[in-house]
């Protein structure tokens, strides 16, 4: 017993620390591994080239199908017409669409009416999901009030919302106002329903800490509220940009004097398929150019989010 | 000199007429003198949060009265700082705005604000994580952010709701270290802390009040008669702090088993 105690304390200090130091000098990772990639190999991987070559390859495979006509032969498996053949006064082909796109760039008219239905949309669209957040966030937020009117929203948004543009057409006229009734009642309900739904799924407990600050309503909106249901607020923006042009299209297409949607008619009604198919092309253009600044603000407003699916955990 | 909390005959029901009524605080009685340490223990669903969300102004009592420096509570207070058992952080805001958050819903000015912020930021070892989302910080960074943010306010009244429950045993015993040290530089400032740990009750506390299983009413009230400044991580394997322990486990123990 004695003679351990005296010795072993020293002896086994003298042999964990000649072993252990050197041990852990060398085996540390060596970080340069990962740091030292040249910034080119590293946007090389990014870029992903395998990726970008088969888009590029299905991209030229559908044109030429298109170009060539092929896609318009028809295909009736077991004599079932699945895709029918299209006569050549209903085909367009891409390249005519090329040309009309080229001849209307410095097509004044043209531009006219892409700023009829540009306008349209973008009314209908800020009219409609402002007015759907803040209904929203009331309902949300105040649920007797929810619970009046509850009946009338739901048989509201049960309605088949193209149905009524006929009728808006007769009240608001034939011009721009009919066509921003109606993607503002669409997109309304897009927004709504969701923003409303989103209030009730904020964390409590962030509510509580606020009330016991002494926060008033207006400040629990701005502090918690909102900033809690920009997610869904944000998924619903991107719908209602493409609705929004959905539903002005759809208006132009029954009564009116200028727009895209109106031009898009009468292309279709004159045979110009290859035209119909450049004003189409036109259409999802704007709608995606749509998505794409909402996608910017979403970045920007919900960039704690990112760095939450980033799953960055630092211990303490 | 009044206390800086007197809780009178207060008695609480929660889900009033045919709602299946329950009684949860049964006519208790706490006088809290300025600049004490009280824990509240007791076995879960015992009353000890409804206690402090009557303290904070959240809920009504049915019975009694409730008052905070001889004033009957009607409301949240700017003077009383709330922390609940979850960390309850803004995910979108950074540690920095998260302790802001208090001071920016009274109106206080960025600039002081930000340097009040930046001073717990040191004072609770955050250095270096200021512009991390609550996603990017561990558990205990959390709660260090929570108790920052219900301190920034400079409250007279701390009502902690058991800050420390959600931590693992070794950050617990360093965000205790922190929290007394803080509360033992701040002078005056009365806590009431909440937990169902009662060797964190008696470690920390000047007075540990135990509460019985529910309807909840005092069973003990028990002076910790330790020194001060407390090195809680020695203290721990003192024998007087054991004593003490003992004693009023003795009584919490009827509750529980």
């Amino acid at each position: 017993m004695k003679s351990s105690d005296t010795t072993s304390p020293d002896g086994s200090n003298n042999e964990t620390s000649n072993l252990e130091e050197p041990n852990a000098q060398q085996e540390r990772f060596d970080m340069s591994v990962i740091t030292d990639v040249p910034r080119w190999q590293r946007i090389l991987k990014a870029l992903d080239l395998p990726v970008q070559f088969l888009r590029i390859g299905l991209l030229v495979l559908i044109i030429w199908a298109w170009e060539t006509r092929w896609i318009f032969k028809g295909w009736s498996p077991f004599g079932f017409e699945l895709f029918p053949e299209i006569i050549p006064l209903f085909q367009g082909i891409p390249s005519e669409a090329g040309e009309f796109l080229l001849d209307i760039w410095d097509d004044s008219l043209f531009w006219s009416d892409f700023w009829v239905t540009l306008q349209e949309a973008l009314l209908g669209f800020v009219l409609g999901s402002g007015l759907g957040f803040i209904v929203g966030l009331l309902l949300g937020s105040f649920r007797k009030v929810a619970k009046v009117l509850a009946p009338f929203l739901i048989f509201t948004n049960a309605v088949p919302k193209i149905a009524l543009a006929p009728i808006l057409i007769l009240w608001y006229g034939v011009d721009i106002a009919s066509k921003v009734a109606l993607a503002t009642i669409i997109v309304f309900f897009i927004v709504q329903i969701p923003v409303q739904a989103a209030v009730s799924g904020v964390d409590p407990d962030l509510d509580v800490v606020a009330t016991s600050m002494g926060a008033t309503q207006a400040q629990k909106f701005r502090f918690v509220v909102i900033p809690g249901i920009l997610g869904p607020l944000f998924g619903a923006l991107r719908l209602s940009a493409i609705y929004s042009i959905l539903a002005v299209v759809l208006g132009e297409f029954i009564v009116s004097k200028r727009g895209l949607g109106q031009r898009l008619l009468s292309e279709t009604n004159n045979f110009g398929m290859s035209n119909a198919i450049a004003l189409i092309t036109i259409l999802a253009g704007l709608a995606l150019a749509f998505n794409a600044i909402i996608g910017m603000m979403e970045r920007r407003f919900l960039k704690w989010q990112d760095t939450e699916a980033r799953g960055k955990v630092v211990s303490l | 000199m009044t206390n800086a909390v007197d809780i009178e005959n207060v008695s609480l029901v929660f889900g009033g007429e045919g709602n299946n009524p329950v009684l949860a605080v049964d006519t208790i009685n706490i006088a809290i003198p300025k600049g004490q340490f009280v824990a509240i223990v007791g076995p879960s669903g015992c009353g000890k949060t409804t206690v402090l969300n009557m303290l904070s102004g959240l809920i009504p009592p049915t019975a009694g009265s409730v008052k905070r420096n001889g004033k009957e509570v009607d409301g949240p207070s700017r003077d009383v700082g709330y922390m609940l058992a979850r960390s309850a952080l803004s995910p979108w805001r950074t540690a920095l705005k998260n302790i802001e958050m208090g001071l920016q819903i009274h109106g206080v000015d960025k600039a002081t604000r930000r340097a009040r912020a930046h001073e717990l930021i040191s004072l609770l070892h955050l250095d270096g994580f200021e512009n991390s989302y609550p996603s990017q910080l561990s558990q205990g960074m959390r709660q260090r952010v929570a108790i920052a943010r219900t301190l920034a306010i400079e409250p007279d009244l701390w009502l902690m709701d058991e800050p420390f429950g959600a931590l693992d045993a070794q950050t617990r015993i360093k965000v205790q270290g922190e929290f007394i040290n803080l509360w033992e530089r701040s002078g005056e400032s009365s806590v009431i802390f909440v937990t169902h740990d009662l060797e964190e009750a008696v470690l920390l506390a000047d007075r540990v009040i135990v509460m019985t299983a529910r309807p909840g009413r005092i069973k003990s009230d028990t002076l910790i008669d330790l020194p001060r400044p407390r090195v809680i991580d020695e203290l721990r394997f003192d024998e007087k702090f054991k004593d003490a322990e003992h004693r009023i486990w003795k009584e919490l123990r009827d509750e529980i088993i």
